[in-house]
């Protein structure tokens, strides 16, 4: 499973960065940088919690 | 279809494809290059005129003739990614298009130096349609489209639709779509989002618009100019295209030059020309620099007459790391600096950001702002720190290829102009004038780049 942020819709809230920080790091406008993509199944709970919880539903888990 | 004529027609040859029915000005000292003017005044070519030029359209095609004729023809993207035409069309055929498929002709042409796919569409809109109807008939496609730059594109794409319906074709139905003046409006994804009646803004998407494009179904899109050259393949063959030449480059193409010569317009040009022979009917002097490709092309520093010997093709354009990109050519002379133009051009760049994605939006004024350091020579080790600082925060970061491309036409200045750019350290310049005149950027959007270095 990977992560993808559509970098169209993000509006840079750092609700992402906060829940997967093993994944995404935020740059110096606060917009998050995908680190890795490949999500462990052990993050996977946190994963889906940044999908519900993104404001502008920038962020995804595809297969 | 059924058309038919008694006379048989000749095969286009040389540097005259595209450009046939303009019978008037098309004269130059070189038969491989063919001058179409600014096609302003040129009117739109009929329908039996179109047929008795280049004979009647062909139909019954299969899906492996026309494979197999794009792949020996080496036909490529005209729009800029130069990719095998035989590929995309793979990629549709095969995607799942249980659902239907469409097809679109981008003639958005962005690119504010290049009128040729709104000149080939106002002057000759037959040629585009037959390639768009030949190829919608193999892909028994649900929609085509044209995405039209302006007014007149539209009503001579429009009276050419008229024309053929009156004939009584039996062929695919084109709808037109007007793009928007902006840069990013010819963008792949925003194409696709004008066709769907949304705003002509890019679009993020997993998956390439050949697998997912307009109402998420497959699409074929191309450039406009792609489907022209189609529609003429599929009439007199691969090897007719090729005419005995290899390489990706076969056949002829269209290119626009502009900026600092006698005869600015359009020019067809085949393949194995000169970028200095095409300058030469184009009537241009003392040379100092030329973009190659648009803005989101690159720079060729003449430092003599010999650096325009270059062939303009694709295979030898890449050893420059240079490339046709949207056939564009912007001639400056030595009365124009090339770092402060290109540092203007990025600036208009900057500003035409979508303004959807956070590291375009805060990125690209800071790479402006630093370029216009090293244009500006006000401080050069400055911009260069900065602009290496704030490039790989913006770099593959945006939703389309926008900020790239302005990153793309950075790098290229900076790796063409080592000679300029160190004048410019010692706060010289080549050019004495203190008074910086764009060459190649739209009249109306001549920017301040002092502004921008203060911003």
């Amino acid at each position: 499973m990977k992560i993808v942020i559509d970098p169209t819709r993000c509006q840079g809230h750092g609700t992402c960065a906060a829940l997967l920080a093993e994944y995404i790091e935020m740059d110096k406008w606060h917009y998050p940088i995908l680190s890795r993509n490949q999500l462990k199944d052990s993050h996977l709970e946190a994963a889906k919690k940044a999908v519900q919880l993104c404001p502008e539903l920038a962020i995804k888990i595809i297969e | 279809m059924t058309e038919s004529t008694s006379t048989s027609i000749m095969a286009p040859s040389g540097a005259r494809r595209l450009t046939l029915g303009w019978d008037s000005n098309w004269k130059t000292s070189n038969p491989e290059i063919a001058f179409a003017g600014d096609a302003q005044s040129r009117s739109r070519m009929s329908l039996s005129d179109h047929i008795s030029n280049y004979g009647r359209i062909p139909t019954g095609f299969t899906y492996s003739l026309v494979s197999d004729s794009l792949r020996v023809a080496n036909l490529t993207g005209r729009g800029g990614a130069k990719f095998p035409f035989y590929k995309k069309l793979a990629a549709v055929y095969q995607a799942d298009r249980k659902k239907g498929c469409y097809i679109v002709a981008n003639g958005a042409e962005s690119e504010p130096l290049s009128i040729k796919d709104s000149t080939l569409l106002k002057t000759n809109p037959h040629l585009v349609i037959d390639g768009l109807v030949m190829v919608a008939e193999v892909l028994s496609a649900k929609g085509v489209y044209i995405y039209v730059k302006d007014k007149e594109a539209h009503s001579a794409v429009n009276a050419a639709i008229r024309e053929r319906k009156e004939r009584g074709f039996n062929e695919a139905k084109i709808s037109i779509v007007d793009a928007p003046a902006t840069y990013v409006a010819g963008q792949e994804t925003s194409v696709i989002r004008r066709i769907e009646k949304g705003p002509a803004l890019p679009k993020f998407s997993i998956d390439r618009v050949a697998v997912s494009g307009v109402k998420g179904q497959p699409t074929l899109l191309s450039n406009v100019e792609t489907f022209a050259h189609l529609g003429l393949i599929l009439r007199f063959g691969a090897d007719w295209y090729r005419s005995g030449r290899s390489g990706f480059d076969s056949g002829s193409r269209l290119v626009t030059v502009s900026g600092a010569v006698g005869r600015p317009g359009l020019y067809e040009v085949s393949s194995g020309v000169s970028v200095g022979e095409i300058l030469r009917e184009a009537k241009a002097q003392s040379v100092r620099a030329v973009l190659v490709g648009g803005y989101f092309g690159g720079w060729l520093n003449v430092r003599d007459e010999s650096e325009l010997k270059l062939t303009y093709d694709d295979v030898t354009l890449a050893e420059k790391k240079l490339s046709i990109g949207a056939g564009i050519l912007g001639v400056l002379s030595k009365e124009t600096c090339p770092v402060v133009e290109a540092a203007s051009i990025v600036d208009y760049l900057t500003e035409q950001s979508a303004g959807q994605c956070g590291p375009c939006v805060y990125g690209l004024p800071e790479i402006s702002t630093a370029f216009a350091r090293i244009a500006l020579s006000s401080n050069v080790d400055r911009g260069i720190s900065e602009l290496k600082a704030v490039i790989p925060l913006v770099e593959r970061r945006g939703g389309c290829q926008h900020p790239d491309g302005v990153i793309a036409h950075v790098r290229s200045t900076v790796a063409a102009f080592g000679d300029e750019i160190k004048l410019h350290k010692a706060g010289k310049c080549s050019v004495a004038s203190s008074s910086h005149q764009s060459m190649l950027l739209p009249k109306k959007s001549q920017g301040n780049l002092a502004a921008a270095s203060g911003r």
